[in-house]
């Protein structure tokens, strides 16, 4: 089988850390973000991964080679010259999607993060036996997106309703395709909307089902709702009993901690924290609801909450960073700082307090 | 003889333009920054010229291969792996400067522009047969920096003072150097300021002399004093009657504007603006204290003073970007949005008008 993944452009919403490296390539739970899907994808037999890229494709194509061989899977770039929608990039890949097997394939949003229930969506697929298969997800403001209507017990596809006024379904669209190759016949190679143009002439003729998302999902490609993606994504592997999350006394809550990290007495991590390779977080430092990426420096007694710390930055001793701070690579906070929603781009010293959000360039 | 130009790091106080390129290549009067000085160097003789530099060496070196063709000068890279101050990249180069000839070499700092009298810089070296000669320049609030102490007759200097609370000169280092070889044995491979610790030294021993910069001298590293530079700069090109200033009725005060530019009809241009290759700037625009980067369009009837517009950007129509607007590369602004003094990461959109300066990421 095959898939495509929408990766896209560049990643705007999440800088300043992809300022130094393509979103895809931003770690998750110290995972590059499309690894976790490539590994779900590998899981239920998946053996061509498609990128739709559209920016920095040396840099992919750098990790495709790396992670190629050691997943055992083909990772291949669609480049777009032009921006190509929701859809267009599927037309772009055709040839790369459709063998003469015949079978379905998967199209992901790359932001996209959940429980990834591949095999399930295939069994649904089947079952359906209709032409194209969409993962949706409950929201509690549907209001706020493009609301999918359906019937309960069957899964058709009613209708696609943007930002509705009046209540019509609390599903949207998760960003998770399964589609046969006649879809393809659908779009043509310029820019196209899949959820305006392709989707609604596949539901008008009754061929479209959705399938509703066990567990947790969410659009990772910003900092607060990367943040709030950490906590549901530990919290389903406390659900499976991982044995990845750190335990002991100095551990609150879901904890993920790379076995290259050191940390020292006196700590207090957690909850929903995951701190990167090769990290030191010094005695006493306390973090909670933050990420903490490769080679990062802690320093004594820093307080750390509801933030993001790029790459090989330090944290001086008694800093306190909260309420959205995002360090860039290469950032260093001095001792003693103070920073309320700073967001600060890669290589810079902080040496004086940032006390209310602001970026720092 | 030989040249080392300081290139140093990341050139953060020029983002948003120094996220597409490093800072001496960002352009200033259509040229790179750094190109400059290699070509007043050139004119008078120099035939290396070595960059000491600390970040992103492949971009610079592709760059170099480009200009040593046309120029016909040698241009080498010595790379920091650790921040040396203003002295130890010099030690660092130690090997690139000497070549047994005994002949002197200069030393700039990669940010200035000046008129760059570099012939008379070498006959005051003969004439005073110190060691060392430094240029300085007169500036209204030596306060501020860090002032030279001079004899006015010789040029001999008594001393530094940093940012002194009682007038003692208005002369300040002007970074441009000129260094017997001898100098380098002065310098330790190690952090080291050439203000602070080397030239004091110097001076105590009645070796270093200074010469006072005729004409004008800025310190282009940030957008305000860019802006600043670009101004005396073209005023220095009115004065020699420069052929490269545009003439015409379009065209108020001093103008650069590159041969493949177009300009339509009913612009007013002026004064202190230079357009890059590639622009376009369609009818009824009105330009002023501004830099417009290579490949850039503005449409119609806009208004655009005091900014810079990055690299292939465009502005629509009946816009206004004032008060230190700068666009990174690939930006986008709407019809009829207002900038003031609008800060624009690249590849990005404005679709709102921007009221009160601000970075947009």
């Amino acid at each position: 089988m095959k898939a495509l993944i929408l990766v896209g452009g560049f990643g705007t919403r999440l800088r300043p850390l992809t300022l130094s490296v393509p979103k895809p390539l931003v770690e998750f739970a110290n995972k590059p973000m499309i690894l976790h899907q490539i590994e779900a994808l590998k899981a239920v037999g998946v053996s061509e991964v498609v990128l739709a890229i559209n920016y920095q494709p040396e840099v992919m194509l750098n990790f495709l080679k790396e992670f190629e061989t050691k997943l055992g899977i083909t990772i291949t770039c669609s480049q777009e010259t032009e921006p190509l929608g929701t859809a267009g990039p599927l037309a772009l890949a055709r040839d790369k999607l459709v063998d003469e097997s015949g079978e379905p394939f998967f199209v992901l949003n790359s932001d996209v993060i959940s429980e990834y229930p591949f095999k399930e969506m295939i069994e649904f697929h089947k079952a359906h036996g209709g032409e194209a298969s969409i993962m949706v997800t409950k929201v509690d403001e549907p209001s706020k997106y493009g609301v999918v209507v359906m019937e309960e017990s069957t899964g058709q596809v009613d209708k696609f309703v943007e930002k509705p006024k009046l209540f019509v379904g609390n599903k949207i669209n998760a960003g998770i395709y399964l589609l046969n190759p006649s879809v393809l016949d659908r779009i043509e190679l310029r820019p196209t909307s899949i959820e305006k143009e392709v989707f609604p002439k596949i539901a008008a003729e009754k061929k479209l089902y959705a399938m509703v998302l066990p567990g947790f999902w969410m659009d990772i490609g910003q900092p607060r709702d990367y943040i709030t993606g950490l906590r549901l994504y530990l919290d389903s592997l406390r659900k499976k009993a991982s044995p990845k999350l750190a335990t002991g006394p100095n551990v609150v809550g879901n904890v993920l901690v790379h076995e290259t990290a050191k940390i020292g007495e006196g700590c207090l991590i957690g909850p929903d924290v995951a701190i990167g390779p090769g990290c030191v977080v010094e005695s006493g430092v306390r973090l909670s609801r933050c990420t903490v990426m490769r080679g990062v420096r802690i320093k004594k007694h820093a307080c750390i909450s509801s933030s993001i710390i790029g790459w090989h930055s330090t944290v001086g001793q008694w800093a306190r960073v909260e309420n959205m701070t995002i360090l860039g690579e290469d950032v260093h906070v001095c001792d003693e700082i103070y920073s309320n929603g700073g967001v600060v781009l890669p290589h810079k010293e902080i040496k004086s307090s940032i006390l209310k959000p602001e970026i720092v360039m």
